[in-house]
């Protein structure tokens, strides 16, 4: 079966080593490369009223860059890097936070808690977010009982803020997660180091934390941003008009019959985190950054 | 005592707990101004904890440090005249050379061109010109602790404290470096307390050694005093190589004890030493001072021997061991420069008599 050398040395050679190569792999190409290239290939079929038929135009695309479709997937990306610093500015000193000060032992634990909400329905999660940021909500009533407006504010549910308040409320973990396990990679005489030498907290998290933790922050982020700009159900819920993302347009554009533009809106995506994975690896110079110190 | 201005070092009644675990028990000494200072003792035994305490990187559970005699018990780490270099390659991993020595400089708000300038210097000084742009997973383990070691002293503390500097370092490296460290010590003049658990580092080294197990500070000295006169048993044990014979004293006449071994009577000088009979002992001859002969000699008083069985011979190129067993089943060995006693005039289980000069075993009570 396996005849190239480069094939036989990721397969192996005996029987259980070799299914456990094949059949993730069967796996991956039936059910993410072929559906990724059929993406790309419907995303330039024809549209007929129902479906479409196979040819090549790049209608879709034309569509989707001479509507308000551009704009509010550019907003949309907006709204997820938003996400992304917030999450970023809660989450990451969680991380950091429960690896320096929490006790070893009981770390593992407490990052596990925020494992927690992800055990409810995120469309439960998210459509609780409703009575909190509602006009008559829990967050309008405290505002207006503290005094610092006498009316409801109206703009926070279905709104784009309320979508970044969404996308952070859902993500927030994976930027604990990713944080902490950043973090744990750290040595702790780095640390040690750090008190020796002066270094207050600002100055640590600054100059060592931050750059020593900066892959897990740059997965992290990856994540959210992702979920944020993919994932139909928070703005569907939270967000109103103009507050859309990307998976909302894509939901729209098939609730619409128009398959190819949801498929080109779909390359689009796929293109766009391409380029961001790229830029941050040039970025963050992952390669350098995880290699091994001695 | 010394005055405080001699001092760098005093700790008084030091103790840590980590529960209920004691990892120091109430040390105290003094470190002079100037010094190479060793901490030794086995892994576990309390030396990298003090040596923690005086950097203020833990607090301790009772008494006082005290660097030039200042009181610093309460002080954070960055707030004593005391640096430290750490046991593993502790460089900032994502900093230039040059920017690891600078680092701690930046933080003093120094001038970039002050800071270069105190960076090449220091860099000179360990040995690393040129490297300063180097990363630190380009350099080697040796390379890694001398950038570690001048990022301490580019600080110009008054007290570097080293935890196991070496331990991460190959025989030959250490050997080196021990001698370069030494050096740079006596350059500089500044204080190096120095933790190890490797007994041959801190014979080069140390100006003093103190030896540290079980949470106390077992006996202090020159590298010297500590080999050839330790005082307490278990000292003879942990350095160099001691054979230990255990006894009762049975008579005393002037600094002369005589002691029963259960098999045979020696004599051995303690000076200065007030033991009442029946105290038990532990006589300590090291094993480059045995000698092996074939039969006893007439008794003279300035030789002892013991009867014992010989056992074996391990050849190890520069020195041969001679495995000898006492008549209490104890096994004593005995080292010779190869080729002093030409190869195997014993056999394994011939009757042999182990014998030393009086003046060179040392009595222990405790």
């Amino acid at each position: 079966m396996a005849s190239h050398p480069l094939l036989r040395h990721l397969a192996g050679e005996d029987g259980i080593r070799r299914w456990a190569f094949y059949v993730p792999v069967a796996f991956m190409v039936l059910f993410f490369a072929v559906p990724v290239a059929l993406t790309l290939v419907w995303s330039v079929f024809e549209r007929t009223i129902f479906w479409m038929e196979p040819g090549f135009t790049l209608d879709a695309y034309v569509n989707f860059f001479t509507s308000a479709r551009a704009e509010n997937y550019l907003f949309s990306m907006i709204h997820s890097a938003v996400a992304v610093v917030v999450a970023f500015t809660i989450g990451f000193p969680v991380a950091v936070f429960v690896r320096r000060r929490v006790p070893t032992a009981a770390q593992h634990r407490v990052i596990l808690l925020f494992i927690i909400p992800f055990m409810i329905s995120e469309l439960v999660r998210v459509f609780a977010l409703r009575p909190v940021l509602g006009r008559n909500g829990l967050l309008n009533s405290l505002l207006m009982k503290i005094g610092i407006t006498s009316e409801p504010i109206t703009v926070i549910l279905f709104s784009n803020l309320a979508v970044v308040i969404g996308d952070v409320v859902s993500f927030l973990p994976f930027m604990v997660f990713a944080g902490f396990l950043a973090m744990e990679a750290i040595e702790r005489y780095v640390f040690e180091v750090c008190d020796d030498l002066g270094s207050n907290t600002l100055r640590t998290f600054k100059d060592v934390i931050v750059p020593l933790a900066a892959p897990g922050i740059f997965a992290g982020s990856v994540f959210i941003f992702v979920n944020s700009i993919g994932v139909a159900l928070v703005p569907t819920i939270l967000g109103g008009p103009g507050a859309v993302n990307a998976g909302l347009m894509v939901n729209q554009a098939i609730v619409a019959l128009d398959f190819p533009l949801a498929m080109a809106i779909s390359a689009i995506m796929m293109l766009t985190l391409l380029v961001l994975l790229f830029i941050g690896h040039r970025l963050f110079d992952l390669t350098k950054i995880l290699q091994p110190i001695n | 005592m010394t005055s405080p201005n001699e001092t760098a070092v005093e700790v008084v009644d030091l103790a840590k707990d980590y529960g209920p675990i004691t990892a120091l028990d109430s040390v105290s000494f003094s470190i002079p101004r100037g010094s190479y200072h060793v901490l030794l003792g086995p892994s576990g035994g309390g030396k990298t904890t003090l040596l923690r305490l005086i950097g203020g990187f833990v607090r301790p559970t009772r008494g006082r440090v005290l660097l030039h005699g200042q009181d610093v018990s309460d002080a954070p780490p960055n707030k004593r005249p005391t640096s430290m270099v750490f046991q593993s390659y502790a460089l900032f991993p994502h900093m230039s050379v040059e920017r690891n020595v600078g680092y701690g400089l930046k933080l003093q708000k120094m001038a970039k061109e002050q800071i270069r300038e105190a960076v090449d210097q220091m860099l000179g000084l360990v040995g690393l010109e040129g490297y300063n742009r180097r990363m630190p997973h380009e350099l080697s383990g040796g390379q890694q602790q001398r950038v570690q070691l001048a990022r301490s002293l580019v600080l110009e503390s008054d007290i570097l404290l080293l935890d196991e500097p070496l331990a991460s370092l190959d025989a030959k490296l250490r050997k080196d470096m021990c001698i370069e460290l030494k050096r740079i010590q006596e350059k500089i003049g500044i204080t190096f307390i120095h933790v190890t658990h490797n007994q041959e580092e801190a014979m080069t080294i140390a100006d003093r050694i103190a030896i540290i197990a079980d949470g106390r500070l077992v006996e202090e000295g020159s590298p010297r005093e500590v080999y050839e006169r330790p005082v307490r048993r278990f000292t003879a044990d942990f350095i160099g190589e001691n054979n230990i014979i255990d006894g009762r004293v049975t008579g005393r006449n002037g600094d002369r004890f005589s002691i029963d071994t259960g098999f045979a009577e020696v004599d051995v000088v303690a000076v200065g030493h007030d033991i009442p009979t029946g105290t038990e002992v532990a006589i300590s001859v090291r094993s480059e001072l045995l000698q092996l002969l074939r039969e006893s000699r007439a008794a003279d008083g300035r030789v002892q021997t013991l009867p014992a069985t010989y056992v074996e011979e391990v050849y190890l190129g520069l020195t041969t061991l001679h495995l000898v067993r006492l008549p209490n089943e104890i096994e004593i060995t005995v080292r010779q420069i190869s080729g002093d006693m030409a190869g195997s005039v014993f056999q394994p289980g011939q009757a042999v008599q182990v014998g030393w000069k009086t003046a060179e075993a040392r009595l222990h009570t405790e």
